[in-house]
């Protein structure tokens, strides 16, 4: 659906934009992960046609960016980040706006915009003037405002910054059921977001794809083996001697002395838990707690952005 | 094409949304009304002779005509452009399937259409003037097709200054200025002696096109041509700096 070939940006002498290349498949949801200033937004703003590339191509829908720019503004919804509405219009009359802007046929138009509106959950507040509303409902709106000509593909730009929780849970539970229907790229900093609703992920740092795989693959890559987190009751530091002295362990980190937490490092492919609950156990020393811990995309992202590219 | 009209309605009726088009309205007609007062009065006085109708000296004969227009073409078109980019909206003007030119027509056609209306309430005063004597048509249609044209490139200008600036006040400002500095230059043809020289400033010396023109009744193809050529010189400006945005 979206085929981006050697895309590079550069804003005067910055080169916001290096060289990036990806590909979406139909029904596909993307995450795109990255720092503030990664190019995240720069990449959004030229396949929707704001902006063109300093050099590359891209095709959306199998429409060229630049040749067949109309079709291809007429392939996407777009939710830009600040998410601009006008605010002296009523929602419904936003929406009815924005359907026959986009060309909705006049027909389905009064149905399309009350099924967008559903969907959306902004129904009851149609009558409302977009001024008065909050963020999240602000942000409903430009959801639909995206959705209202039925586009093959959606892009938007972090949909869920500055809504709070509940509102997060509904805009995601909103996103992964519009995945398989509709082709959704998205970007985002909230990485829980991207573990729960997308299927692959690109990691974009200084205008270059620094990773790109599903969340599943990527934390195979980093981890080399697993970490396990240990809470036990005894003196930290013989502790911390005596079970770095098994084998398999690579490092031991201690936090606290008289009930000290662990967080201990294991060399790929070696399960030494028992080994671990032995020394403790032997020593008369007691074992509150262990457990495996899995490698959160969090790990993932700063381990990327901070060291070289995977 | 076709898209113009839902951004032409969405323009026009952006104007009735602010209290700008009410303040507007009111201020516009107390104005002439009271100009229109000024121009009886100066008529009925014996002392003072005049030459001319009443409603020939509304249409350009007085210099308030040309500052009030010169106010309200900036007023009118200041947030056209400017507030959508500076509220971000332009964004999602820009990645909607619409060409720049749907963009920039249906904005002018909106000014537009707001301008016609605020000119529609002074019909009254001609309604006024037929109790009390013969109305000539002629001068009275050509007169106010001026004030069509010249409303038209005076919007023009304004959209343009509006496409320039992210700040209404500069979009405001300039295109008062330039507004100003066009009614203004007809002046130097009586400053100038050579031909040439006189020949374009005698072309394009607005206070003339009323005064010989319109308000007579006289339609004249080449005041016509440098209305309608600058507002589309301007648009083409406008259209042209509307899609450098994209470049940058």
């Amino acid at each position: 659906m979206i085929d981006v070939r050697n895309i590079s940006k550069c804003y005067a002498d910055t080169l916001a934009v290096d060289d990036i290349s990806f590909h979406v498949g139909k029904g596909e949801i993307l995450g795109f992960l990255g720092p503030n200033g990664a190019g995240k937004t720069t990449t959004m703003r030229i396949l929707t046609c704001f902006m063109p590339p300093t050099s590359g191509t891209a095709t959306v829908a199998g429409f060229d960016i630049f040749e067949h720019s109309l079709e291809v503004r007429r392939a996407i919804g777009y939710m830009p980040e600040n998410v601009p509405l006008y605010h002296d219009m009523r929602v419904h009359e936003f929406l009815d706006y924005r359907a026959r802007l986009k060309g909705v046929p006049r027909k389905s138009r009064k149905k399309r915009v009350q099924d967008v509106m559903g969907k959306t959950g902004v129904a009851d507040i149609q009558h409302r003037i977009i001024g008065q509303l909050s963020k999240g409902y602000r942000q409903r709106v430009g959801l639909a405002e995206a959705l209202i000509h039925d586009p093959k593909v959606l892009i938007l730009d972090e949909p869920t910054i500055g809504l709070d929780p509940n509102q997060v849970r509904q805009v995601r539970t909103l996103i992964r059921e519009l995945g398989g229907e509709y082709t959704i790229l998205l970007s985002t900093h909230i990485l829980p977001e991207v573990e729960m609703t997308c299927g692959r992920v690109i990691i974009i740092d200084h205008g270059k794809i620094v990773a790109m795989d599903t969340p599943g693959n990527l934390t195979q890559h980093i981890r080399e083996g697993s970490r396990l987190s240990l809470e036990v009751r005894g003196p930290g530091q013989e502790i911390q001697s005596a079970i770095e002295k098994i084998p398999g362990i690579v490092s031991v980190n201690r936090r606290g002395n008289g009930v000290s937490t662990f967080s201990v490092e294991v060399e790929k492919g070696r399960d030494v838990r028992e080994d671990i609950f032995k020394t403790v156990a032997g020593n008369r020393w007691v074992l509150r707690e262990m457990k495996t811990e899995a490698v959160s995309l969090e790990d993932i992202f700063i381990h990327i952005t901070t060291h070289e590219q995977l | 094409m076709v898209k113009i009209a839902p951004l032409f309605v969405k323009e026009l009726k952006s104007y009735f949304y602010s209290p700008i088009a009410y303040v507007m309205l009111v201020a516009f007609l107390a104005f002439n009304g009271f100009i229109f007062f000024l121009i009886m009065s100066a008529l009925n006085d014996p002392r003072m002779p005049r030459e001319g109708s009443a409603m020939q000296l509304f249409f350009g004969g007085t210099i308030f005509f040309y500052l009030l227009l010169s106010i309200v073409a900036a007023v009118i078109t200041m947030r056209l452009i400017a507030e959508e980019r500076k509220s971000g909206t332009i964004e999602v003007l820009m990645t909607a399937p619409i060409t720049d030119w749907d963009l920039v027509l249906s904005k002018f056609f909106g000014a537009m259409a707001f301008y016609l209306f605020l000119w529609l309430p002074t019909l009254s005063y001609v309604a006024v003037l037929r109790r009390y004597s013969e109305i000539d048509l002629g001068p009275l249609c050509s007169g106010y097709l001026g004030i069509v044209l010249l409303g038209g490139m005076y919007i023009s200008v304004g959209l343009l200054c509006s496409a320039l600036t992210r700040n209404q006040i500069i979009a405001a400002i300039s295109s008062f200025v330039i507004i100003t500095v066009l009614w203004s230059l007809g002046i130097f043809r009586s400053f100038t002696t050579g031909t040439l020289a006189h020949g374009f400033f005698s072309y394009i010396n607005i206070l003339d096109h009323f005064f010989e023109s319109f308000s007579k009744g006289i339609i004249d193809t080449r005041v016509l041509v440098y209305y309608m050529s600058s507002t589309v010189l301007c648009l083409f400006l406008t259209v042209k700096i509307v899609e450098s945005h994209k470049w940058r």
